[in-house]
């Protein structure tokens, strides 16, 4: 568990440093269990920070989507650095990304926080349909327990917890200036959720499991925006000439955009699971991801976003550079 | 307005007679969540969900459109369009989607008439479903509307203890009862009052409330304040809040097909998405998450009201429940309201 | 009429001329309607524009450059820059393409009868000026002096060089070119738009000027407009937005509450500094 005034203190600390822009934490969001991003450009703005099991979210997504806007007459480029809380599988993101070049390590100021699983927000709404607010939240014994309304609830931790954490291989952050609370003891990964029999089933089988959740898909690109390592400049879903991925939203251009997002991210992927969160139609995305990172862990025994200083599995590879295409 | 009553168990009847002479779209349920999908018999439907995740605008507006075919290159031409002319029944719309129609219409049949929309709509019967349990973040009271309100509908139900209540609004709505007259009743005083305190209990529940007063001349001085550039610095820019909002109307056109024959189509956008404004030049008018932010605000409670006489919200809450990063409409309103502007 | 208002009608390309040779080259298309009722009851003004289409490729918005004085055609020219406009590059005279329009308002050219008109271009925003500039001059007496400011970065980026050199020869309009760089063999005005304007000194008296450019040359136009006395009743300019359908639904073109396809593009400075939007 994180103690709250530790990370309110520490996270002041960092913000009133000069060099520091401002740093990116969780607040409490405006109803129910719904956990904001937080921007602190002062001090007084941390003492909202707050870290709990519902802290879910990838923070490490916003450096990257800092807008350069063209500077204006006499405007200087702000060169600060940017703050960012990371629990184990973000920090794997933040890891990437520096390899990659995407973002420089001196850039950031890491606030890394020992993680022991977080709770879908889908499961727990469904669990507490209509709760407007609750006072407390805490991971105790394998259990989560969660006060509303004065009343407090015991709920198994499996219940709740997010299915992408069983099979989580850092819950440690794995690159931070600061840790914040004690680095606490990994878990033996798991097979993420139905993956097994998925792997048993034919092809024709397999083909007709995606089509049934492709054909859902509303290409709103959700996953692609929340994904921290989804960054191209243009990204090749929106190319106009050549047009890889026509417009039309039906089951065979779906499946080229899912199955291409999927493979761009092969052995980027950190597991994060924020792509199948935000799915609005809810499709199993963490299951496309987890079969691709098994596959590379097999065959080029690589776990992405690991060790800041080796090179990107694809080593060529340039988020950039559409001709680098790995389909 | 009449009202009648129908007993719960000839409901599969009623669905299943309307769907063998109609197009009929009801709530469907796929992987924990509901959709629209056309109906074929009754047993397909599942009514326990409060709203469908993507709006029944996609059944007016589909997401994607083919506007006309065509045979593409240098001598091309143009072969065909087709303008759908079927008749279709939307059942179990809530009261705040149905008014999203009504919204939508101005768009759809202004300077120009959108003959997909337009005879679509006109085309299209409207059942609606009281909200008996609305959810947390629901607030169509806001905008004068109510869990039971039957305004933009053809015929609303209510779930009593027993039975439905069925009101027949309109001509269109008694049309398409004409012949089940057979499963009706005429509904007694006690099942009025009954469906009076659902509604009233129902509208009792809903805990939202947005402040719209004077938001319109507020909005206008607050076009530079630092609110947008503070909000924006959250979103990811998903557009999960436009493709999902029921009177979200933007769209992309495009050319698709092979080398013999071709379509052009239209397809669901947002302006959410940076490519959206983007000039061939490379000059974006809205190049940054605060412009783009901003304009979705401004467009629903601003230029709306201007140019179509009303607030381009139902009060359906589906940008606040799936936004995320808790972007939640109703604060970012509040925010507006309380900001002090001399 | 057509009911489907997305369906262009069919016209074939007659002409095809060669404006500019820059970078960017700039190609004036001639467009004749194939049905003969179409091509009778189409009419426009000028400042008005339409989508023309690939079919296969797509479609885009271009001025109508030729003016409405000039029946039986219309004429487009398009600055060669990405998907729709690289194909109508490589068109052919002879090709099929489809248009739809016209669409949006117009400049009151009746209106502005018995007065002096200035055009202030830059780069291809000189199409839609040459709609009115061809206008006016078909119905020479009903207007007083004429003037036009055009420039261009290069020689090669200069439009209508032949109608240029044409008009040169007439004494009822008065022509005043510029390039941004100094070039051999050019002899006239040598640095940005908006100074030439400077440099020129016209009065507003009983005038009328339209602008049309490049976003940063236009501010700086109407800047200096200002100061030389115009009122923002007497400068009219055309704005430009990513547009898809023309016809003010699909929501793109929109700055603030004005969308650009059905309440513009033609505004005055007047209406212009009344939208708060993003431009
Ligand atoms: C009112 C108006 C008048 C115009 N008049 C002319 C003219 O006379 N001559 C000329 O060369 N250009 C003109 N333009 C700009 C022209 O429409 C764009 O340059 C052209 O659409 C770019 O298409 P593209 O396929 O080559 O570019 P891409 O970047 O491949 O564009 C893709 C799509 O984006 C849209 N788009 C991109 N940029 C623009 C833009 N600036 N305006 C509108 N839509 C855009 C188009 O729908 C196009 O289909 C005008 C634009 C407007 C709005
Ligand atoms: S978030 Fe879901 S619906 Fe949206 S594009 Fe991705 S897979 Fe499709
Ligand atoms: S693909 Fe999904 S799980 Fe993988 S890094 Fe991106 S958001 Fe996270
Ligand atoms: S803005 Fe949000 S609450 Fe309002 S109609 Fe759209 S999705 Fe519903
Ligand atoms: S402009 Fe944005 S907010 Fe408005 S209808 Fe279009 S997508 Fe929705
Ligand atoms: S849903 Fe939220 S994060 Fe996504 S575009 Fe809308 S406001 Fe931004
Ligand atoms: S171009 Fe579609 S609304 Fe203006």
């Amino acid at each position: 568990m994180v103690d709250q005034k530790l990370l309110v203190e520490e996270v002041k600390k960092i913000v009133s440093q000069e060099d520091v822009k401002y740093v990116i934490g969780y607040k409490k969001g405006t109803y129910g269990f719904a956990i904001s991003p937080a921007f602190a450009y002062s001090p007084e703005y941390v003492d909202k920070f707050i870290f709990n099991p519902l802290c879910k979210k990838n923070l490490a997504v916003y450096p990257i989507l800092e807008e350069k806007l063209p500077l204006k007459k006499g405007e200087k480029a702000d060169t600060r650095k940017i703050g960012v809380i990371v629990k184990g599988c973000d920090s794997r993101a933040l890891n990437q990304i520096i390899q990659e070049k995407g973002q420089k390590r001196e850039n950031l100021v890491i606030i890394g926080i020992p993680c022991t699983g977080v709770i879908d927000q889908k499961k727990i709404i469904s669990k507490f349909p209509n709760v407007t607010d609750y006072t407390d939240i805490e991971e105790k014994n394998g259990n989560y327990k969660i006060s509303i309304n004065g009343e407090v609830h015991n709920i198994p931790k499996e219940e709740l917890l997010a299915d992408f954490c069983t099979s989580c291989v850092a819950p440690n952050p794995v690159i931070y200036d600061i840790l914040i609370g004690d680095e606490v003891e990994p878990w033996e990964p798991q097979e993420h959720n139905n993956l097994k029999e998925l792997n048993e089933k034919t092809i024709e089988e397999k083909w007709a499991y995606w089509e049934e959740h492709f054909q859902r898909c509303i290409r709103c690109y959700a996953c692609r925006e929340a994904c921290p390592l989804c960054y191209c400049k243009e990204c090749m879903a929106d190319m106009l000439t050549p047009q890889w991925i026509r417009r039309s939203v039906n089951l065979s251009e779906n499946t080229a955009w899912n199955i291409m997002r999927a493979y761009h991210l092969a052995g980027r992927c950190v597991g994060c699971g924020e792509c199948e969160s935000v799915c609005p139609v809810n499709i199993p995305l963490m299951e496309l991801n987890k079969q691709i990172e098994n596959d590379v862990k097999e065959m080029f025994n690589y776990t992405a976003g690991m060790d800041v200083d080796e090179k990107p599995l694809f080593g060529m590879f340039r988020p950039d550079d559409p001709e680098e295409f790995i389909l | 307005m009449e009202s009648l009553v129908l007993s719960k168990n000839k409901l599969p009847e009623l669905i299943n007679k309307i769907s063998s002479e109609h197009i009929l779209y009801g709530p469907t349920e796929e992987n924990n969540y509901s959709s629209f999908k056309q109906i074929l018999n009754f047993d397909e439907m599942n009514l326990s969900y409060l709203l469908s995740r993507v709006s029944p605008k996609s059944i007016l507006f589909k997401q994607t459109e083919t506007l006309f075919k065509f045979i593409p290159g240098r001598k091309g031409s143009v072969k065909s369009s087709e303008i759908p002319e079927e008749k279709s029944v939307i059942f179990a719309i809530r009261p705040c989607d149905a008014r999203s129609f009504s919204i939508l219409d101005g768009v759809f049949n202004g300077d120009y008439e959108d003959p997909f929309y337009i005879s679509k709509r006109k085309n299209t019967v409207l059942i609606g479903l009281t909200c008996n349990k609305p959810e947390q973040n629901c607030f169509c009271t806001t905008f004068d509307d109510s869990p039971g309100s039957s305004k933009n509908l053809d015929i609303l139900l209510t779930e009593l203890n027993n039975n439905y209540l069925v009101e027949v609004v309109t001509e269109k709505g008694n049309n398409l009862l004409k012949n089940m007259r057979s499963l009706l009743k005429e509904a007694s005083k006690e099942e009025i009052q009954e469906r009076k305190e659902i509604e009233e209990h129902a509208i009792s529940t809903i805990n939202r409330k947005m402040n719209l007063e004077g938001i319109v001349p507020k909005l206008d001085k607050m076009f530079d304040h630092e609110l947008w550039h503070n909000t924006a610095f959250k979103c990811i820019g998903c557009g999960i809040c436009t493709f999902l909002c029921p009177t979200c109307h933007c769209f992309d056109m495009q050319d698709e097909g092979t080398l013999k024959e071709g379509a052009r189509i239209r397809v669901w956008d947002s302006c959410m998405y940076p490519e959206y404004t983007h000039h061939a030049s490379g000059h974006n008018p809205r190049p940054a998450r605060m412009n783009r932010v901003r304009n979705r605000v401004y467009h629903k409670f601003s230029y709306f009201p201007k140019n179509e006489d009303v607030t381009a919200c139902t009060g359906c809450a589906r940008c606040i429940d799936y936004c995320p990063v808790n972007i939640d409409i109703i604060d970012v309103i509040d925010k507006v309201g309380a900001i002090l502007i001399e | 009429m057509n009911k489907n208002p997305y369906m262009p009608i069919l016209a074939t390309i007659s002409s095809i001329k060669l404006e500019s040779t820059g970078e960017r080259p700039i190609k004036t298309f001639k467009m004749v309607l194939q049905d003969e009722n179409a091509r009778k009851n189409f009419s426009f003004l000028p400042g008005q524009f339409v989508m023309v289409s690939i079919f296969g490729t797509g479609e885009s918005t271009f001025a109508i450059s030729s003016s409405p004085t000039q029946k039986d055609y219309i004429e487009v020219s398009v600055l060669k820059y990405g998907k729709n406009t690289q194909a109508l590059h490589q068109a052919d005279v002879g090709d099929t393409v489809g248009l739809r329009g016209p669409y949006g308002n117009s400049f009151d050219v009746k209106g502005w009868e018995g007065k002096n008109i200035l055009f202030i271009g830059g780069g291809i925003g000189q199409a839609p000026l040459r709609s009115v500039i061809n206008y006016t001059l078909d119905n020479r007496d009903k207007y007083k002096n004429i003037d036009i400011i055009y420039g261009a970065r290069t020689t090669k980026d200069l439009c209508y060089k032949d109608e240029f050199a044409e008009m040169k020869q007439r004494d009822d309009v008065q022509t005043h070119l510029s390039i941004d760089v100094e070039e051999e063999g050019w002899d006239e005005f040598v640095g940005f738009v908006p100074a030439n304007l400077k440099r020129l000194n016209p009065s507003p008296k009983n005038t009328i000027a339209l602008t049309c450019g490049p976003p940063i040359m236009i501010k700086f136009v109407l800047q200096n407009l200002e100061e030389l006395g115009f009122t923002e009743e007497q400068i009219f300019t055309t704005l430009e937005m990513r547009m898809k359908c023309g016809i003010g639904i699909c929501g793109r073109c929109n700055i603030g509450n004005t969308y650009v396809c059905i309440d513009g593009p033609v505004f005055s400075l007047k209406q212009l500094k009344k939208i708060e939007g993003d431009m």
